[in-house]
């Protein structure tokens, strides 16, 4: 494996037994009918390049969860092998906890502590000096007196915030975020993106996981897209959102142009001057194939990295 | 042991051990003052033959003399109770608890193994045990000296005493611990460790109080509590190792079965 990877998994696979746990296992063994185990994660091989933001990208249930978990050393692999920070995820995993900064999602956190209580807690946990803590509070908009508040008095965005600070404050090497706009304001969703550029610039490496495609769109660098465990789709964000489809409608006022032979287009549908198709790739054969015919109206739909991954999912569904 | 998380857990827990300590140190002066004032009426209604003689020997506890109104002070439900609020709530909640909330993953994102963490919080039980079991001894020495009775009390064997409760609420914090890491919800943890408890205490007591079912006896971790000898100079070494085995194997159990576990997100 490369040394060059912040993370890297090969054949990483993991299934779940009905009831988790040894007691669980044991009473499963002692009725002697044991159910078929549950996949979470089949065979995944990812390469996250040191100072990139790499999104993981799927749909609740895919196994984004199960793979960090893996990655943390929360779970432990029925297959396959990971390393994060060139460090065996089973067998260094407290050697790489040193180095990463973990924000889970839907971060829970010790009501009873005030938010200073909490992260000087973590902090303390981290064995690292919060280097980080003053600039992210501020950029976050966490006051002082905010942090002087018991964490059970907070908002869902305030501990969202504070979760994304306990992340940081050490100045990790490696941050691994799970849905970490989740419950932000856009403002503040804005400024922990600059908060992430800020990171990258500074050449730490980002695993976001998520399934808002827009933010992953906004912030990463390259994209896996996972759907039932497996990886359906790993590439360059830009390179995803080229080969995307785009919505186009037009009004002529002239003959129709004749568009169903035109390469990368396609779904397209006559109707009173109205012509709307699809096209994917390139947009110049469209271009040419449109040259002269009289176009009176032209509205390209912003193409979202949604309908691309819209596409990647039901295609594997159909497959 | 890892400080940071010892200190957290003290902190968090300080005002309830503060509770539970005073709670025990007043119980503890209360048997004193009840065994000064009532011992010697007590001993006349038992001579009478009014009462079963079994009632003298309820869990190894009196209030005969003052050794035996300690030992029943420490058996006693009261006494158990506010114990069991380090021994079992606290320590079968410290892991299955932040499982269930959430909590766990985000203190073993740090650089902390799960062994550490087991063992700090075991370490953390342990002196929780250690404080109130202190103050109830504490609480009965003042009660002593209050009621004019403490001349009766062998200072020397109270180390031993402290020590003799300190490992059997200890076994019962390493039971729950062991039952903390091996479920991912604090109820069954706790239902799985209150019912040991309380099935030792139905064991104990019932065997003290009706002589046939004195075989069942060393099958309870309190049958290993021997306040009352230990008090009048018969101390018996065994039962210290029967406990610390117990404390022993539950510690191997949760040192193996934590570290192996998958901890899957809560639900």
């Amino acid at each position: 494996m490369s040394p060059v990877h912040a993370i890297e998994t090969v054949g990483l696979t993991k299934y779940y037994s009905h009831r988790p746990g040894p007691l669980g296992s044991l009473l499963e063994r002692m009725r002697g009918a044991t159910p078929p185990p549950i996949r979470a994660l089949e065979s995944l091989d990812i390469a996250v390049r040191e100072g990139e933001i790499f999104g993981f990208l799927g749909p609740n249930g895919s196994g984004k969860s199960t793979t960090v978990r893996l990655l943390l050393g929360f779970l432990h692999a029925t297959a396959g092998r990971a390393r994060v920070l060139g460090l065996d995820t089973a067998r260094d995993s407290v050697a790489i906890r040193r180095r990463l900064g973990y924000l889970p999602s839907g971060i829970s956190l010790y009501d009873t502590l005030t938010g200073e209580q909490l992260l000087d807690y973590l902090s303390a946990l981290s064995g690292r000096p919060a280097s980080r803590r003053a600039e992210l509070c501020q950029r976050l908009e966490l006051s002082g007196r905010t942090l002087k508040r018991l964490v059970r008095d907070y908002s869902r965005g305030m501990r969202q915030k504070v979760g994304i600070v306990q992340a940081l404050q050490h100045d990790p090497e490696l941050a691994v975020l799970d849905e970490p706009t989740e419950g932000l304001d856009p403002l503040m969703q804005r400024a922990f993106y600059d908060i992430l550029d800020t990171l990258k610039a500074e050449g730490r490496t980002i695993f976001f996981s998520s399934h808002v495609l827009s933010e992953v769109e906004r912030v990463c660098d390259r994209v896996a897209i996972i759907r039932e465990g497996r990886l359906v789709a790993l590439e360059e964000t830009a390179g995803l959102l080229a080969r995307r489809k785009r919505n186009i409608q037009m009004r002529f006022t002239g003959p129709l142009p004749m568009l169903h032979a035109v390469s990368g287009i396609t779904n397209v549908e006559y109707s009173e001057g109205y012509v709307t198709c699809r096209v994917e790739g390139s947009v110049r054969p469209f271009l040419a194939a449109i040259a002269d015919a009289e176009v009176v109206d032209l509205t390209i739909e912003p193409a979202r990295l949604e309908e691309a991954f819209l596409e990647f999912y039901e295609k594997g569904r159909t497959e | 042991m890892n400080r940071a998380l010892l200190r957290h857990t003290w902190r968090v827990q300080r005002a309830k051990l503060a509770i539970v300590s005073i709670a025990l140190a007043a119980w503890g002066f209360l048997l004193a003052v009840v065994y000064a004032r009532f011992g010697s009426q007590f001993t006349a209604l038992m001579q009478s033959g009014m009462l079963p003689e079994q009632f003298a020997r309820f869990g190894g506890g009196d209030v005969f003399s003052l050794a035996g109104s300690i030992a029943l002070g420490l058996i006693h439900p009261i006494a158990i109770s506010l114990t069991s609020v380090f021994a079992v709530g606290f320590s079968a909640a410290a892991v299955a608890g932040e499982r269930q909330r959430g909590t766990l993953e985000v203190a073993l994102a740090r650089p902390l193994s799960r062994r550490v963490l087991y063992l700090s919080l075991l370490a953390a039980s342990f002196g929780f045990i250690a404080v109130a079991i202190a103050a109830l001894i504490a609480g009965s020495i003042s009660g002593a000296a209050f009621a004019g009775v403490v001349q009766e009390l062998a200072f020397r064997h109270l180390p031993l005493l402290w020590l003799n409760s300190v490992l059997l609420f200890g076994a019962f914090a390493a039971i729950a611990l062991a039952a903390s890491v091996s479920f991912d919800r604090l109820s069954p943890a706790l239902g799985v460790t209150l019912g040991i408890v309380i099935a030792m205490y139905v064991l104990e007591v019932l065997g003290s109080l009706w002589p046939a079912a004195a075989p069942l006896q060393p099958y309870s971790l309190f049958h290993y509590l021997k306040a009352k000898a230990i008090l009048s100079g018969a101390a018996a070494p065994a039962d210290l190792v029967v406990l610390s085995s117990v404390i022993l194997i539950a510690m191997v159990w949760a040192l193996v079965v934590f570290p192996r576990r998958d901890l899957a997100a809560p639900s």
